[in-house]
Formats: structure tokens, C-alpha cells, sequence
């Protein structure tokens, strides 16, 4: 017993624990002034476009890179075979990293590794409402001395596609998995409902479809609101002549707007003839529960292996008002800026090669994503999934997207709140966009205008 | 007057280690010193750090941040959004709370009869605890799919229709609620069937001599006596609810109706919004919320605990 320690008297726990804790203490409040650096002012653009730009000309490339990928569209294989052939090529070895199964999770890893300031890759999968954002804060460097380095032929690439990561001048990313939406239709339902075997050209063409369609459970659905409901719904706002914003003036709470989502909540509501999904609109479709919907050109290979019936696909409706209605979407690959240049101009050889014209068509191949390049030879692509064309085609009548949707933090999921209280709980729609406009122009306020140079 | 009164102005005597102290100190900072370490490290200095953050406007991602006080404590606490996610953490944390630990009592009865096949049963019961919530997740959603699900096609064969689980938001708490109480019911009747089998059998069976019929017996003697079951139960459940996420992030990934005080923190840093500072300020909101219903409970309900 006697070798056994005894408690420690009172006075010496007391004293030995204050002493320890305030020790303690003082560490961890040092400890704690860690992470960001903090200013007085409202911040800035951390470095995006203020950045000083990496001569290349003698730099040599990291043998050794890390691709940070969401696999869009169901692409792990076709990256993964296009990886062997890049390091065949190259000698570069790349660690082809699964870093998360959506563009939000993907972004969720990548801000905290900028958090981190460790752990980051050569290439980073980058949507197109995650790009700006990265530009913002800093965390993406500019590829044009990468490509004028490597002789990249940007003009070879599809010019609206290009032009969505241009600002300022520079170029913050390449296409990568690109796509619009489409419109998918059931062509059995089609034939049974006496329709022609096409998709509507107009929304009050479908309207007077829409009863005729009585094979499945509903004629038409709706994304669901997870699925980014705002990236589909600017059809009908730009076919109705409004839109979420004109550059950074918001037009959420205009009368057009107001009209516009009226007009969708008495598609289901009133009319009946519309439901919004539960889950991906594009499985609900492929299952033959509705005869219609818009869904990603990434969903394309999915939907034609998945549906038991014969699959049509065709240009998104459009409204009263002439002009484009269809936007472009999907990913890009982008280089970080806190990483070396060895390991930055890797990052750029990995781009360049995703992005060559044979490279382009494997994986349009293997997820219905478009093709990129204009040189692309898609024959082959479209002798085996001849729906791809449909998007190639309405890829000349896009539209870029609205700045409040896709530059604003946070918008996407306002506006998915927002179309599900009109939608889901037949709330009052005049309401709700006046709430989402105080809420996107709060943001706009607070947390990109100040960064904008 | 004290008993320990000096001189004034004099400074008061500090007591010795005597040999034995300084090596029963040596021996206790041997070993605790590297478990205060690592717990410094890894609980306490995350903990400090994130109250300093909360103090930030902090974009996820940017190296540069602007200290703003209270200012994220005042924008939770004074917006619709803010009120709405307490509100949220409040209901499902009372329902399934509630719903567990009384389900789970009703479960121990009935595992606690002397029936056949009970070890198999109380297996089962206890299985849905260990599984993970991520899984539990995906295959409820298949369940109450309202197009693809079981349930919408037993509704069906009732002539009902599903209602919308995922989009309405109300039923999306319900839905969350349900398949949370589900997974946790198993916990509690367990800890309830230890309890209901370590109750003093005499005093049942004098009271059943005495003629106490067993809603009698449940109620005036093995209730009173499972109080400190209940309590254990009561502090574990509400804080294993209120730190609930997993299946609310599976289920309801939009957050929309389910967004309890850590998946709003998790919406606001990762969901797309990136406010890390903001974030912060909610975990510490949740933080010190636990803290409060912890004390409360050891200082005010303990006092109504029956300990035998």
C-alpha cells in the first residue's frame, strides 16, 4: 500500500491546477490567433486578380501532382484512363483524389484545405458557381501564363464555355465537364398522348400538352430543390423577359419575376400538370414517372442505360420573349495559388490534356457532358448516343448566367428555399422573392462588393 | 474571526511539499500531464480557438478576415433564421428525447419478459444504435421515397398518397424525427432493461402480496425506482439529440425544416454560404447551450432522483 500514490493534499491540487490552468490558459489564447489574418476594413479581393503572376519561362514541372476531383457525371474510370495516358506521356505521376461526390462538397475540402494552408492539389474540380468565389478570395491563380507557356489553343476551345471563367482580363479556369440543361421527354408517353415526337418549342406550346400526358404520374417535373432549382428556373424567368439580376443588379422581386414564379407555382398548383422531385428529377424520369423534366446533359448517359423506353431529348422551351434560354453549367478545372509554380505548370499539363480534343470526346463519351473543343471529332460519340447533338447544337443558343445566381455566396440555396416555399408549400410568391431579394442584396453587401476592385 | 489569522501586512505562509507530496505530484503530473496535453491540444484549444473565430466576419477560404465583435452572436439571435433553427433544435430535441426514451422504456418491458427468443430480441433492438447514421440515412430515404418507397406503396394500397418527405418542410422534421428515434430507441431500452433488472424484487413482490397490480407496481415502485435510469438517460439522449446530424445531413441535405443549430453551422460554413465566423458563432451558441441543460439537470433534476 505504502507504494501507491496518495491524493494530493488540497491546497497543492488547488494551487497546481490554477497554476496549470492559467498556464494553460495563456497557451491556448495564443494558440488561438491563428487562421485568418485579421484588418479593420471591410477586406478585399485577397489576392485573385492583386496576385503578381509566376514567370514560367524557366520553370521545369513537379513530377508529382494531385487532382481533386468530384468525378462529374459518373467520370471516376474515364479519368482514371485518361490519367494512365497523361502519365505515359508526361512521367508526371497524378494522385487522382475522389474529394467529394458534388461541386459542394468538392469546394466544402478545398476551402478548408485553403484554411489548412496544406494538402492542396495541382488541379481542382470548380463549378461554375464556386469559381468566382475562389477568384475572390484568392485561392485560384491565373492560368494565362500557364497556357501561353504551354501554347494552349484557347481559341480551339468552345467560346461561351471559355468565356465563363473570364474576369478582369484573365483566364481562372478551363472547361472540363460542361453541359446545359435539357429536355427530356418519354417518347412512349409522347406516342400515346398523339403528340409529335419532339420537345415543345415554347412553354404555352406544352401547356396545351401537358393534359394529353396521363401515362405516368405527372406530365412534367420539376429538379429538385437540392438539384439546383435556381440554375434550371432561369429558363423560364429569361423566356418570360426577366431574370434573378442584371449584372449586379438584382431583378428578383420585379413584377416580371414575381409574374414568372406565379406562372411555375400554378403549374403545379392550379393547372396540376407539374410536381417537383424529391430526389434527381433525371431518376425520376428514367423510372417513367413522369413524362417530362430538365435535367443536366450530364445526366444524358445515365438516363438513356437507366430508362426502359425510348428517351428523347430536345431544346429547352422557351417563352414569349425572344432570345436565349438555355444556360450552361457544369465544372471547370482550375489551379491553386497557393501551391509552386513546379507544381502549378503540372497542374496546367493535366488541364491541357483533359482537355484535348480526343480526351474531351472519351469523357462526353462516358457521361453526356459536351464535348469542349471545337475540333473535336464526335462522330464516333454521336453514331453511339446521337442525343449529344441536341446539346452541341443548343450550346450556339445559351445564355451566360445570371451574376446573382452564380457570384453570390449562398444564392443557390436562398433560391432553393425560396422556390420550394412557392412550390412545396404554395406560399405567397410576391413574399418570397421580396425575401429573397433583402436576402441575395444582403449578401451582395456584405460579402462580395466590397472585394470587387 | 478566522482561526488562521496573521500578522498584518505579513505574508501569509505557504505550505511545503513535504518528500511524499513532491513525489505524489511527480507522480500525478507522470500521469496526467500527456492526457491534459493531448485533451489541451485537441478539445480545448479547437474550443478557444472557435470562440475567436466567432468573433470574426470570416469567409471560408480567405486569408484575411475583419473582427467584428458580438457582431455574428447579434445577427443569429435578432434574425428569422436564427429563431427558426433554435426552434427546430428545440422541437427535435423534445420529441426525440421524449419519443426515445419512452418508446425505449415500453421496448425494456416488454425484453424483459420471460419469454423465449428475448436474447435474439434484445440483439435486434439494440442493432440500429451501432449501425452508422449515414447508412440508416440512405436506406430510410429509399422508404419513404414518395414515388419509390416502401411506405408510399403502402399507402398506396390504402388509397392514401405519400406526403412530400423531402420537400415540405415540416414533414421532413417528422421524417427525421422518426428515423432518429428509430436508431436510438434500442440505447434506451437497453439502459431501461438493466435498470428494470436490477430492481429490488422483494419490494415487488411484497407489494404484489399486499395486492399492487402490475400498473401499480410500474408505477408506484419501479418508475420512482428507475429515476436514476431516467436521469442518466435523460442527460445522455438530449445530448446525443441536440448534437444530432448525420442523418438530418443524409436525409435533408438542403436543410430546409431540419436544420437544427450544428447542420444550420455546417450550412452556413460548408453548404455554400462559407461564413466560417458565423458558423462559429452558432457552435458556440450550441455549445453553451449544452453546458446550461447539463448544469441544470445535475443541479435541478437530480434532486428527484430515487437512488436506491
Amino acid at each position: 500500500m505504502t507504494g501507491l500514490p496518495r491524493p494530493l493534499t488540497a491546497s497543492t491540487t488547488r494551487r497546481s491546477l490554477i497554476g496549470l490552468g492559467a498556464a494553460g490558459a495563456g497557451a491556448l489564447a495564443l494558440a488561438a490567433c491563428g487562421g485568418p489574418s485579421v484588418g479593420g476594413g471591410s477586406g478585399g479581393s485577397d489576392g485573385g486578380s492583386a496576385a503578381e503572376e509566376t514567370d514560367f519561362s524557366s520553370v521545369e514541372p513537379a513530377t508529382e501532382i494531385a487532382f481533386w476531383t468530384s468525378h462529374p457525371g459518373g467520370s471516376k474510370d474515364v479519368e482514371a484512363e485518361l490519367i494512365t495516358k497523361f502519365t505515359e506521356e508526361t512521367g508526371i505521376t497524378v494522385k487522382h483524389v475522389t474529394a467529394g461526390s458534388n461541386y459542394e462538397e468538392i469546394a466544402q475540402r478545398f476551402q478548408t484545405a485553403q484554411a489548412a494552408k496544406d494538402d492542396l492539389p495541382a488541379v481542382v474540380v470548380l463549378s461554375d458557381v464556386w469559381w468566382f468565389r475562389y477568384f475572390l478570395e484568392g485561392n485560384i491563380a491565373a492560368l494565362d501564363p500557364m497556357i501561353e507557356k504551354l501554347g494552349i489553343d484557347i481559341a480551339d476551345y468552345r467560346d461561351s464555355l471559355v468565356a465563363d471563367y473570364q474576369y478582369e482580363d484573365k483566364q481562372w479556369a478551363l472547361p472540363y465537364g460542361r453541359s446545359t440543361p435539357l429536355f427530356y421527354y418519354n417518347k412512349d408517353h409522347f406516342a400515346a398522348a398523339g403528340l409529335p415526337d419532339r420537345a415543345p418549342k415554347t412553354w404555352q406550346e406544352f401547356e396545351e400538352w401537358a393534359p394529353k400526358l396521363t401515362q405516368g404520374d405527372v406530365a412534367y417535373m420539376y429538379p429538385d430543390l437540392a438539384g439546383y432549382a435556381g440554375w434550371t428556373l432561369q429558363n423560364v424567368l429569361w423566356g418570360k423577359g426577366t431574370a434573378w439580376s442584371d449584372d449586379w443588379t438584382l431583378k428578383v422581386s420585379d413584377p416580371k419575376t414575381i409574374e414568372a414564379m406565379t406562372w411555375v407555382q400554378d403549374t403545379v398548383h392550379s393547372a396540376g400538370w407539374a410536381q417537383v422531385a424529391s430526389s434527381d428529377s433525371a431518376d425520376t424520369f428514367a423510372a417513367g414517372v413522369c413524362s417530362t423534366t430538365i435535367a443536366s446533359t450530364g445526366s444524358l448517359v445515365g438516363v438513356l442505360e437507366a430508362a426502359s423506353f425510348d428517351v428523347g431529348v430536345g431544346f429547352l422551351p422557351a417563352g414569349p420573349v425572344d432570345g436565349p434560354v438555355c444556360p450552361t453549367g457544369g465544372a471547370g478545372l482550375g489551379v491553386p495559388s497557393a501551391i509552386t509554380p513546379e507544381q502549378q505548370l503540372a497542374g496546367a499539363m493535366l488541364i491541357e490534356f483533359m482537355g484535348r480534343p480526343e480526351s474531351t470526346v472519351a469523357f462526353s463519351g462516358a457521361t453526356g457532358y459536351m464535348p469542349i473543343r471545337k475540333s473535336a471529332d464526335v462522330s464516333a460519340l454521336l453514331e453511339k448516343t446521337p442525343q449529344i447533338q441536341t446539346a452541341i447544337d443548343q450550346l450556339e443558343v445559351t445564355r451566360t448566367q445570371d451574376y446573382a445566381r452564380v457570384f453570390l455566396p449562398g444564392a443557390d440555396q436562398e433560391m432553393a428555399t425560396a422556390v420550394g416555399s412557392i412550390l412545396t408549400e404554395e406560399g405567397d410568391v410576391e413574399k418570397a422573392m421580396t425575401d429573397l431579394q433583402t436576402k441575395l442584396q444582403d449578401i451582395y453587401t456584405k460579402q462580395v462588393e466590397p472585394k470587387l476592385s | 474571526m478566522s482561526s488562521t489569522t496573521t500578522g498584518q501586512g505579513a505574508p501569509p505562509r505557504r505550505r511545503r511539499l513535504s518528500g511524499r507530496g513532491r513525489r505524489d505530484a511527480i507522480w500525478f503530473l507522470a500521469l496526467a500531464l500527456p492526457n491534459i496535453v493531448l485533451i489541451a491540444l485537441f478539445t480545448y484549444r479547437p474550443l478557444l480557438t472557435n470562440v475567436y473565430y466567432s468573433t470574426l466576419d470570416w469567409t471560408l477560404g480567405s486569408a484575411s478576415a475583419t473582427f467584428i465583435g458580438l457582431g455574428n452572436y447579434v445577427e443569429f439571435f435578432t434574425s428569422t433564421a436564427g429563431h427558426e433553427s433554435i426552434r427546430i433544435t428545440v422541437v427535435f430535441t423534445l420529441v426525440t428525447v421524449g419519443g426515445s426514451m419512452v418508446l425505449g422504456l415500453l421496448l425494456a418491458l416488454a425484453l424483459n419478459a420471460r419469454i423465449p427468443g428475448t436474447a435474439i430480441a434484445r440483439s435486434a433492438a439494440f442493432a440500429p444504435y451501432v449501425l452508422s447514421g449515414v447508412g440508416v440515412g440512405l436506406v430510410w430515404l429509399f422508404i419513404f421515397d414518395p414515388d419509390f418507397g416502401v411506405l408510399a406503396w403502402f399507402l398506396r394500397q390504402l388509397g392514401l398518397s405519400s406526403p412530400e418527405w423531402m420537400n415540405d418542410p415540416t414533414m421532413a422534421l417528422v421524417m427525421v424525427m422518426v428515423v432518429y428515434i428509430w436508431k436510438n430507441l434500442g440505447y434506451c431500452a437497453i439502459v431501461y432493461l438493466g435498470g428494470l433488472q436490477s430492481l429490488p424484487q422483494d419490494v415487488l413482490q411484497a407489494a404484489a402480496l399486499d395486492g399492487a397490480g402490475p400498473l401499480r407496481r410500474f408505477w408506484s415502485i419501479s418508475l420512482p425506482l428507475l429515476s436514476p435510469t431516467t436521469f442518466f438517460l435523460l442527460i445522455t439522449t438530449m445530448l446525443s439529440s441536440l448534437q444530432a446530424f448525420d442523418i438530418l445531413r443524409i436525409m435533408t441535405p438542403t436543410g430546409r425544416g431540419t436544420n437544427a443549430l450544428i447542420f444550420e453551422s455546417y450550412l452556413q460554413a460548408f453548404g455554400g454560404y462559407s461564413r466560417a465566423g458565423y458558423s462559429a458563432a452558432i457552435s458556440v451558441v450550441l455549445f453553451l447551450m449544452l453546458i446550461v441543460i447539463t448544469v441544470v439537470q445535475v443541479r435541478f433534476v437530480e434532486k428527484k432522483v430515487h437512488y436506491a
